[in-house]
């Protein structure tokens, strides 16, 4: 074996395999000169297809190229769309975190030749495919990097199957893990309270894509193209609740309300104890047994109850709800009070568990002089079927989820501290080693010590990107900021990881 | 040395072009699709001053047009496209003589054998052989994988295929054709084989060179590139392989006992990628074109540094040496196809 020994320097990417050094270095590629590229994934019948058609026929002046899955699915005169084979192979000898998409290589390669003809590629991946060697393949090649630039991953969840197929396979989990942008479509076809559900569950997963509600994928263009999710200065454009640390609750509402008793309804869609199934549509054999649980489709009931707070408010506006954010946290902590169907509820430092097993069930609240008070529910209002008869909320708000139930989850950490850059050299390392296999997707702005520009990095895997970018700004806190989204995640050991950095 | 000779400017980019036989005309390919004839202005090498080329179009493939190669000692070219169409243009009168869809992936890769009478198309994973009027003459089965690269050896006997996983030679023996497989574990990206025969190589999308001694089957790795090698070529002597990754001219010596344990000649001058790179039939110059816009002309072995450079009128895209090794023509991103003389040295 030859070896050309220092000839050249090695420190493109990282790799577990191979040890690479993690790329730290100060040049900055203007985006705007790189062509963007969507990668659309998403099951069979979510409406991926859809979107692309959508996507080609609307008159918003982009010249498009799509690298389709299956060839002839979608034709569009003059759109250039590319047939390609999904062949997946590893690099760097076989590191299973290295997987690259070997027919995007040379499609891509081919594109280059005749760059100046787009304005943005879609790559259409097949319904059952794992977005993550489409995303590796930008890392992988410098030439790649600098001509093309991964502008989202575009997940299309067919509002009405999800929960089933999250039940039933790993692949939806994982493109909702990758995705930048989650179109939770077919929305016609379930309730509210359902896609509350599925909203809250997707959150927990992937805390930083951007969430629509669309019917037949029905999204403005600028929502799905050329929203830069992968440009390193906006990767942490993150909805700042999901920074926020955990909640006990998913919402919380001000009622100003007068003296007297008001009745709180819940349980709108709860399982009907009463509900025997007689009603039969069919008109025949009326003996069939039709369960009586057959709307609790979703393996998380209210069986023991809905847990909330309420607390006496000192307003009816933000800052008022702000205020008893703390204390209702700490009511939380306190072993609840069960309230049978119909109980009394009064302002109190603790949380009640109501009752939810009847439907249109509840509670009374008693107050004795008029006041506004705060209600902090675990869930949000259209789930819990929440409602007070006759009042409004002045103020609501809702909190980021963060129930695990699913092995794959989001993890955001947010500390003003300065960072050791070899420190944190050695743990992003380690973490990749360690769990890169696990880790889908991560993202951060980190304060480096002795450094006044910010350091922006984001990974695929084990596959790994950062750069020194625009200055902190003069004055202000320097925050860092770190989004994990991944596999069985511990955040006990991601928080003392990053505390090991800390200068 | 290298003294301007003629040019165009083609309302398309140049995304390929190929030399006639005879050295006096072109085939363009064009990046929006069109497929031109140019000519050569007979006597052009004479004069100082540079003359016009004429241009004409003779084709249009949609979606774009990826390759032109002429038919080694004829008068015909093909071209083929991203619409995945396999065209035969007269390569004197211009019109289309024969067209064939052999697959609808645009993808193709094609080369003619040395001797003019076979051609081969790459698609996907689909290899084929067609005769000089554009019949198909073999499908070879599937390969198991993609296809990114072919090329023929000398004699033509033997046709290779850079997939990931190493080289696949196919020994073009109608009715039979024997397969044999290079292995290496890394995407393979480019291919060359020298002109003696003696040795067949390959640059990865790994950062690597890896190489096979044909008679032995014995091979050797070249690493340390800082990306991609998709520039591999033997000079005409067989002695140097010319790669390129990046911004690197990296070449190797294979004159003597061989690369092993000796050190490359790194030739400095580009100061961004190098995009392509062409050695002079029959001899020892090497061409480059990089990013940088800049055409540079080097003599390994010779002089360190580049014996010549000009900078295009914008980023040059193709580069092709003439069939008597006395001409270059070059292709750039804004339409421009330039040719100049080289010169022999004072």
């Amino acid at each position: 074996m030859l070896d050309a020994g220092g000839m050249i320097v090695h420190g493109r990417l990282f790799c577990a395999s191979t040890g690479h050094s993690l790329r730290y270095h100060a040049s900055i590629m203007p985006a705007t000169e790189r062509i963007p590229v969507t990668v659309l994934t998403g099951f069979l019948g979510s409406g991926k297809t859809t979107l692309l058609n959508r996507i080609l026929t609307e008159q918003h002046g982009k010249r498009i190229a799509v690298i389709e899955n299956e060839f002839g699915e979608v034709g569009v005169d003059h759109q250039l769309v590319i047939g390609a084979e999904e062949e997946i192979f590893e690099t760097n000898n076989g590191c299973i975190c290295c997987t690259v998409r070997g027919d995007l290589l040379r499609i891509l390669g081919q594109l280059l030749k005749r760059r100046d003809r787009f304005d943005h590629i879609i790559v259409e991946t097949t319904g059952m495919a794992d977005p993550g060697p489409v995303a590796q393949t930008f890392f992988l090649d410098d030439d790649f990097k600098r001509q093309f630039v991964l502008d989202a991953i575009v997940t299309v969840v067919d509002a009405r199957h999800i929960e089933q197929h999250l039940e039933q396979m790993d692949e939806p989990a994982e493109q909702l893990a990758f995705a930048d942008v989650v179109l939770l479509n077919k929305t016609d076809l379930v309730s509210e309270a359902a896609l509350e559900r599925i909203e809250r569950r997707v959150r927990g997963m992937n805390g930083t894509a951007r969430l629509y509600r669309t019917r037949n994928a029905d999204v403005p263009i600028d929502a799905v193209l050329g929203i830069g999710a992968f440009d390193l200065e906006r990767a942490l454009a993150v909805d700042a609740a999901f920074l926020e640390p955990e909640y006990p609750f998913e919402w919380a509402g001000l009622y100003d309300l007068p003296a007297g008793r008001h009745e709180l309804r819940v349980g709108g869609e709860v399982p009907h104890a009463h509900d025997h199934g007689h009603h039969d549509h069919h008109g025949h054999d009326h003996h069939h047994d039709h369960g009586h649980a057959h709307h609790d489709h979703h393996g998380h009931n209210h069986g023991d109850g809905l847990a909330l707070v309420v607390l006496p408010a000192a307003g009816v506006d933000d800052a008022a709800l702000a205020a008893c954010i703390e204390p209702a946290v700490r009511a939380f902590a306190e072993a609840p009070a069960v309230v049978a169907c119909g109980g009394a509820l009064r302002p109190a430092a603790a949380p009640y568990r109501i009752d939810i097993s009847h439907a249109g069930g509840g509670a009374v609240l008693e107050l004795a002089q008029p006041g506004t008070v705060a209600v902090f529910c675990e869930h949000g209002p259209a789930e819990a079927g929440l409602a007070f008869a006759g009042h409004a909320p002045s103020v609501q708000r809702a909190f980021a989820s963060h129930h695990h139930d699913d092995e794959i989850h989001s993890i955001g950490l947010s500390d003003p501290r300065a960072v050791d850059p070899g420190k944190f050299n050695d743990w992003i390392s380690y973490l990749l080693k360690s769990r890169g296999e696990d880790i889908f997707r991560m993202k951060g702005v980190i304060a480096l010590s002795g450094e006044d520009r910010r350091y922006v990095f984001h990974g695929v895997h084990m596959m790994f990107d950062g750069q020194l970018e625009r200055p902190w700004p003069v004055g202000a806190p320097r925050i860092n900021t770190l989004v994990f989204i991944g596999r069985n995640l511990d955040r006990q050991e991601i928080e003392a990881g990053f505390e090991s950095c800390v200068a | 040395m290298l003294e301007t000779r003629g040019a165009v400017v083609l309302d398309d980019f140049v995304a390929d072009l190929s030399w006639a036989p005879d050295g006096g005309r072109l085939a363009v390919a064009g990046g929006e699709g069109k497929v031109f004839l140019v000519t050569r202005p007979v006597g052009s090498s004479t004069g100082a001053a540079s003359r016009a080329l004429q241009a004409r179009e003779v084709g249009e493939h949609l979606l774009g047009a990826l390759s032109v190669a002429w038919q080694p000692r004829g008068e015909n070219f093909v071209s083929c496209g991203q619409d995945g169409a396999l065209m035969l243009h007269d390569g004197v009168a211009g019109q289309q003589l024969a067209l064939q869809r052999p697959r609808a992936l645009g993808l193709t890769s094609i080369a003619w054998a040395p001797d003019g009478r076979c051609l081969a198309t790459a698609s996907g994973r689909q290899l084929n052989l067609w005769t000089s009027t554009l019949e198909l003459a073999h499908a070879l089965p599937p390969l198991e994988a993609g296809i990114a690269a072919i090329g023929w050896d000398r004699p033509g006997r033997d046709l290779a295929a850079a997939v990931n996983g190493g080289v696949i030679v196919h020994r073009i023996e109608p009715p039979r054709f024997e397969l044999r497989k290079y292995a290496w574990e890394a995407p393979c990206v480019a291919l060359a084989y020298s002109d003696n025969g003696k040795v067949l190589a390959c640059g990865t999308q790994d950062g690597s060179v890896h190489f096979w001694y044909l008679n032995t089957g014995r091979d050797s790795q070249m690493r340390g590139y800082p990306g991609k090698v998709d520039c591999i070529a033997f000079s005409g002597d067989s002695r140097w392989l010319a790669t390129a990754a990046g911004d690197q001219l990296v070449l190797w010596d294979f004159g003597g006992r061989g690369p092993e344990g000796s050190r490359p000649l790194q030739l400095a001058g580009h100061t961004d990628r190098i995009d392509a790179l062409a050695f002079q039939p029959n001899g020892n110059l090497l061409a480059s074109i990089g990013r940088d816009w800049r055409l540079s002309l080097w003599l390994p072995g010779k002089t360190p540094g580049a014996l010549d450079a000009h900078l295009t009128e914008a980023e040059p895209s193709c580069l092709r040496w003439s069939p008597d090794g006395r001409f270059l023509a070059v292709g750039e991103r804004r339409g421009r196809v330039s040719i100049y003389e080289v010169l022999r040295l004072a």
